[in-house]
Order: structure tokens, then C-alpha cells, then sequence
């Protein structure tokens, strides 16, 4: 008989104060890895926001502010970019790409993206992957939306389906563009960035959102519905949009206005959207087939030879956009002319600094937790030696009577610290057994309320690590009662003291 | 086969001598009795002998030994090739059954490992047929230690000092939880299994009414020189 397998009956024989101890150092690894998977997972999850941007441009505000505004949809930006500074920026040399981003606007919680045809195109998340889709396409006119895969799966919504977008943040905004339902065309495959949370619409959607109900249902083609809503709602609808964006001119005479460039838009920009047929004519194609099919019910997405619209209409302002440039080179001297824009106040960031910047900011948080952790597993440890060295007199006459039979002090001392050895290899196996228990019932929560995706993965090298270093702590606690044993065995002899 | 020389013994820290003995003779295959009453360093004499301690001066020759001039680690192996050793009681292993009992000294002991292997058993086959010629039922051994008698735990214990043949069986008190039918008995039973190989049995007690059995009686305050305070 092996001294483990002695060792491993005699701990059989206390499985009482073992298994407890046992346990302890089984919820301290769990909770240790736990911990620290969420922390790598959480920093890594932020950092894959976005990359391959090179600058995120918005209106003057802090660093983090634009970012958490722009990437993460957290917060407000309280102030917007005029779209003639979007535009005049990105002609400029240097730019290889921008993409628009209008924010504000939610569907059910998820926050709404007003953006071009350019964000499926340039938009890179991770290791600089692109956007792909899980299912349909990208949105070719302004009653078409795309959504992020967790928008998608968490409403059970489908390609074909209708939904109505409402203005402003949260789930009960006060009052739904329900004369404004739009079509599901597409759904992006998971990122693991806040995109999964994204419902995609066009810049030229956001707009028709917040213009008045008339003039917004006349641009889309729908008199049916405008008709049914009465004189006062309309005024409501006016004067909270008057508040929320501080419009001063005239509602109506605005979007008057903005309809009649609406159209001279499309003339103007038929050849650069390639478009070869009236606008007019795509709405009331796309009109029918939304009255025809009711909302839920799923039905294909119409092939997008035909449908070619408008995506950007006329904004006067966007939340902030994304660019690529050229070369990284330019990066800084871009920014810095950003930041000294005259026409209206700027602010460059690098994506990949901010980010850098904030997790710093964050970084004592993860600290303490670390710490803590630690702590709890130290203390799980300690709880162990307590426990051997109490049993320690108990066993006086076990290690006599292994004396008696031939054991040498230095077959006590092993079959005691392999014992400590036991104890933590065990509760280091069920602690990560409890961990990916953990991992896979808590996955859920964390990627839907802080976009943190744990992935039921093999433990990393730094894992690996930990574990360790728990183990050499452990075995380190053996030594001591291990050494005691030995001394005991040494003096007692084979006279049993009791 | 065991000849102790002016043997002086002290514990570290004390000034008196625990033993000391002029002349000790065992000869091989005798049956000795040792009254030993508690105080007269019995202990101490039993650690002496099986090598745990060391004497401080003088010689303990054992099968031709000077255990004095070996090493730690090699009075240890001694000990655990040559010396069976029965306890008062509580002698067994609680985790093990009482085959793993009987085998247990195998598995720090080559020898008595390779003594067991050349009669042809396995070490469970060797214990088992101990515990039989031991008068166990063999209905016992796959019971818990704890549910044995004292009396069938003391057999279980015997036959783990016989396993592997060893030439010195040292027997501490091992009849002082029994009754008297069962002591004279379990002696006759030791008796019988050491006279199949010729072991030396050094049998001790406080109990001078057993001596009658044994072929030499020694008494410790006899060959003892230290003057005993109780």
C-alpha cells in the first residue's frame, strides 16, 4: 500500500473536518477564479469594443465621456456635431473612412444607432473584425434596420418582422413613432461588444423619427396613419422634441423645409447611391408590403435590388463619428486638428488610449478584488493547517502504531503533507468544478446586463497559475504539521501516549 | 540472539539514568516473560530495543547487531524487517481493514514482503491464512476494524507482528484488555505461531500469574540497576 493511499484512508476516516476543509478551499478557488476570469474577460471585452478606428470625433466633452458615449452607449452626450463638420472633415485628406453615428433613440431598452451603409463597411470590433451578419443584410433605405444579435434573440425577433422605434432612452419613452414601423433586414452575428445590444437604423430614419408625425409619415409614404393622429398629439410630439434638442426655430417649418431638401437630396445624390429609380416609388413599393404583413409575423426580407434609398436624408447633427485614416501616422496630427476645429468645438479621441485610460481608472476596483480574493484563499489555507494541526494529537497513536510497523519519520512526515497536498489538489479540482458551474449559470447575466462574455473555456496559463500557486501554498501548510508529526514520531517511539 | 551490554539510557534533559543494565541474554526461539510493572522504564526498554531510541552508552546485540552503532534510518529498517511488535490494545489502524492491518508492516519492509512472496502467497493470501491459523472466521475480514472484539482486534494484531516472519515478536501488555480464558488462550495462540518458524517471543507484563507459560521469567527490577521510585 502506497503512503497515498494510507493517506487517503486516513483522510477517509476524518471526512468530517476534511470535507469541510476541503470545501472551503473548494469556494475560495471558485470565488478566486471567478474573480479573476470576469476581471481578464471584462478588460478584454473592453478593450475588443472597437479597433481599427483611429479617432472617434464628438462634441467637445471629456475623453471618456465621448467614448463611454459612442462605444459603450452609456450616458448622454449632451452635445452634438454639426453634419457640415462631419462632412467637411471627412473630405479632408487623410481620411479613409468615417462612419456617422446618431445616438439617443431606443427600442425597448435597446439603444437605437443612427448610422450609413459605412459602418457595415469600415466598423471593426476585436481583433479588427468586421461586422458579419447571422442572417439577411445591411440596410439599404430608411425603413430597414439591422440588429445586434442580442437585440434579435432577447425579443425573438426575426428577419421581415416590423418594429416601431421610439424616441429617447429607456423602455416607457412617453410617446412611440408607432407611424414608424421598420423592417427588419438583417441581424449581426454575436460580438461581444455592445453592438450585440445596437438596433442599426439609418441616419435618415433617426431623422423622419424626430420630425413631425405628418411630415415624417408623408416622407415614407404612409397617409393612412398620419391621418389618425389628432391635432394635440401632434403639438406633443412637437413640443418634447422642442425640449429634448433644444430646437428654437420652428418645428413645422423645419421639417417643411427639410422635406423639400429631402427631395432635391435624392436628385442630387441619385448618382452617387447609384439609385436609377424615384425615391417615391421605392416608399410605396415598401409601404405596401409593410401593410400587408403584420407586425411578428415573419415573412423574407425582399431582395435589395429595388429598394435602394435614401440612408442619410439631412441631418443637421450627429452624436459623433468613427475614422479611419490613411495611415496611423496621421493620427496625431489629425487629431490635434480636430481639437483646434474652428467652425464649432471638437474633441479627437484615440479609442485605443481612452479605453486604456478608463480601465486604468477601473483598475482599483480590480485590485481590491484580487486582494480580496487572495485574502479568502489564504484564509481557506489557514483554515487547513488549523484543522491538520488540531487532528495532529488525535493521531499520535495512528503514526505510533505506523512507527511500530516499520514507518520511518521521513514516511510520517510524507504521509502528513501529502495529506495538505490532498486536501488542496481536491479542493483546487472542486473549486474549478464549481467555477465552471458558476461560469455557466452566471453567463447569462453578465453578457446581458454588462456585456461581459465568459467563455466555458480551458483556464488559461494565468490561471494555470493561480492554481499554482495555491497548490504551493498548500503544500507549504503541510510542512507544518508534517514537521510536528515528525518531531511526535521521533520522540514518542512506538509508546503510545494518550 | 539479543545480548545487552552495560546499557545505560537516559532522557534528554533528565540527570537520573532511566535503565541501566549490566546483562541482558535472550537466545533464539526462547519464550521470555518480562514483568515490568509501570515506572520500571518498560517503555523505554521497548524503544531500546526496537530501535526508536538509542541507548547512551553500552550495547544491544541484535541477531548479531549492534542496533547502538546503526543509524537512525537503519535501526528503523531493522526494526521493520526483524521486530513484530503487539501493543496493549487499540492496536489496529481504525481506516483499514483487518487484512490492510495484517499487511501493513509489508509495505515498509522488503524483506518480510520477499519472506511472504517465497511461500508462494500474496501478501492478502499470507494474512489471510494468519488470520485463520489466528482462529478468525473469515467472515471478520471484510468487517470494519471497529467492529471487531478487543480479543479479535488483539488476534488481527498478532498476525501483523507474525507477517513476514520476523525473528523478534515483542508483545506489550497485549493480554491486559482480555479475560483471563482469552489470555491464556491468545498466549497459546502466539506460542503456536512462533513455534512454526522458531521466533523469539519477549512477552511484557505486570501480570506475574502468566509467567508459568513462558520457558525464562526476567524481571525488570531485577536486571534494572537504577534504583525505581515507586
Amino acid at each position: 500500500m502506497q503512503l497515498i493511499t494510507l493517506a487517503t484512508k486516513s483522510m477517509f476516516n476524518r471526512k468530517a473536518s476534511v470535507l469541510l476543509t476541503l470545501f472551503t478551499i473548494a469556494i475560495s478557488v471558485m470565488l478566486l477564479l471567478t474573480i479573476e476570469r470576469v476581471r481578464q474577460e471584462a478588460k478584454s471585452s473592453f478593450s475588443n469594443t472597437v479597433s481599427g478606428t483611429d479617432l472617434i470625433v464628438g462634441a467637445r466633452s471629456g475623453d471618456i465621456q465621448l467614448l463611454l458615449s459612442s462605444v459603450f452607449r452609456i450616458g448622454h452626450a449632451n452635445n452634438s456635431v454639426s453634419w457640415d463638420s462631419y462632412q467637411d472633415i471627412k473630405s479632408q485628406r487623410g481620411v479613409s473612412w468615417a462612419i456617422p453615428i446618431s445616438l439617443g433613440d431606443s427600442h425597448k431598452g435597446h439603444a437605437v444607432l443612427g448610422t450609413d451603409s459605412a459602418y457595415f463597411e469600415h466598423f471593426r470590433y476585436g481583433k479588427k473584425q468586421n461586422l458579419a451578419f447571422a442572417a439577411g443584410r445591411a440596410f439599404v433605405n430608411a425603413q430597414e434596420v439591422v440588429l445586434g444579435s442580442e437585440v434579435a434573440s432577447k425579443m425573438h425577433y426575426q428577419l421581415g418582422q416590423q418594429i416601431v422605434i421610439s424616441h429617447g432612452m429607456g423602455n416607457t419613452s412617453f410617446h412611440h413613432h408607432d407611424d414608424n414601423p421598420m423592417t427588419i433586414v438583417g441581424i449581426l452575428a454575436p460580438t461581444g461588444t455592445p453592438v450585440d445590444k445596437t438596433v442599426h437604423v439609418p441616419l435618415a430614419a433617426i431623422e423622419a423619427m424626430h420630425s413631425q408625425p405628418k411630415s415624417a409619415s408623408r416622407m415614407i409614404g404612409k397617409p393612412k396613419q398620419s391621418a389618425a393622429h389628432s391635432h394635440s398629439d401632434t403639438d406633443e410630439h412637437d413640443q418634447n422634441h422642442t425640449d429634448e434638442h433644444g430646437h428654437n426655430d420652428s418645428h413645422d417649418h423645419e421639417h417643411a423645409n427639410e422635406h423639400k431638401h429631402n427631395d432635391g437630396h435624392d436628385h442630387d445624390h441619385a448618382d452617387e447611391h447609384g439609385h436609377n429609380h424615384s425615391h417615391d416609388h421605392d416608399h410605396s413599393d415598401e409601404h405596401d408590403h409593410g401593410h400587408d404583413k403584420p407586425d411578428t409575423v415573419a415573412v423574407t426580407v425582399p431582395a435589395p435590388a429595388h429598394l435602394h434609398g435614401d440612408l442619410i436624408g439631412e441631418p443637421k447633427q450627429i452624436t459623433a463619428f468613427l475614422m479611419g485614416l490613411d495611415s496611423p501616422l496621421y493620427t496625431l496630427q489629425t487629431r490635434r486638428n480636430i481639437n483646434n476645429y474652428k467652425a464649432e468645438p471638437l474633441l479627437a479621441i484615440m479609442p485605443g488610449v481612452t479605453l486604456r485610460e478608463l480601465w486604468r481608472m477601473l483598475g482599483l476596483v480590480e485590485k481590491i478584488l484580487l486582494l480580496f480574493s487572495g485574502v479568502v484563499v489564504l484564509i481557506s489555507l489557514l483554515g487547513m493547517l488549523t484543522t491538520l494541526l488540531a487532528t495532529l494529537n488525535q493521531r499520535r497513536r495512528e503514526l505510533a502504531i505506523l512507527r511500530s510497523v516499520g514507518a520511518r519519520p521521513r514516511h510520517i512526515f510524507t504521509l502528513m503533507s501529502s495529506e495538505a497536498i490532498l486536501i488542496t489538489a481536491a479542493g483546487c479540482a472542486l473549486g474549478i468544478a464549481l467555477f465552471y458551474a458558476l461560469i455557466a449559470l452566471a453567463q447569462g447575466t453578465l453578457q446581458s446586463q454588462f456585456g461581459i462574455s465568459l467563455s466555458i473555456s480551458l483556464l488559461s496559463h494565468y490561471e494555470l497559475m493561480l492554481i499554482g500557486v495555491i497548490m504551493a501554498a498548500g503544500t507549504l501548510m503541510g510542512i507544518l504539521p508534517a514537521t510536528r508529526a515528525y518531531f511526535y514520531s521521533l520522540s514518542d517511539g512506538m509508546s503510545i501516549k494518550l | 540472539m539479543l545480548e545487552i551490554n552495560d546499557l545505560i539510557f537516559r532522557w534528554p534533559g533528565q540527570t537520573d539514568a532511566t535503565l541501566n543494565i549490566p546483562k541482558l541474554e535472550v537466545a533464539a526461539g526462547e519464550r521470555v516473560f518480562l514483568h515490568g510493572p509501570s515506572g520500571s522504564g518498560k517503555s523505554t526498554l521497548l524503544g531500546l530495543l526496537s530501535g526508536v531510541n538509542k541507548p547512551e552508552s553500552g550495547s544491544i546485540r541484535l541477531l548479531g547487531k549492534d542496533l547502538a552503532q546503526l543509524s537512525d534510518a537503519a535501526r528503523d529498517k531493522f526494526r521493520a524487517d526483524h521486530i513484530g511488535t503487539i501493543f496493549q490494545n487499540f492496536n489496529l489502524l481504525p481506516y483499514l481493514s483487518p487484512i490492510e492491518n495484517v499487511t501493513l508492516g509489508c509495505h515498509f519492509s522488503r524483506s518480510r514482503t520477499e519472506r511472504v512472496k517465497a511461500s508462494g502467497n500474496t501478501l492478502t493470501q499470507q494474512g489471510e491464512q494468519l488470520l485463520q491459523q489466528l482462529g478468525l472466521d473469515p467472515s471478520i475480514m471484510a468487517r470494519s476494524v471497529a467492529q471487531l472484539s478487543i480479543g479479535q482486534q488483539q488476534r488481527v494484531a498478532a498476525a501483523r507482528a507474525f507477517i513476514g516472519q520476523p525473528e523478534l515478536i515483542i508483545a506489550d501488555e497485549p493480554t491486559s484488555a482480555l479475560d483471563a480464558d482469552n489470555r491464556n488462550a491468545f498466549i497459546e495462540l502466539l506460542f503456536k505461531e512462533a513455534s512454526q518458524y522458531g521466533a523469539t517471543i519477549l512477552f511484557v507484563s505486570h501480570d506475574s500469574s502468566l509467567a508459568a507459560m513462558f520457558d525464562k521469567y526476567l524481571s525488570l527490577s531485577d536486571i534494572n540497576e537504577v534504583v525505581q521510585c515507586s
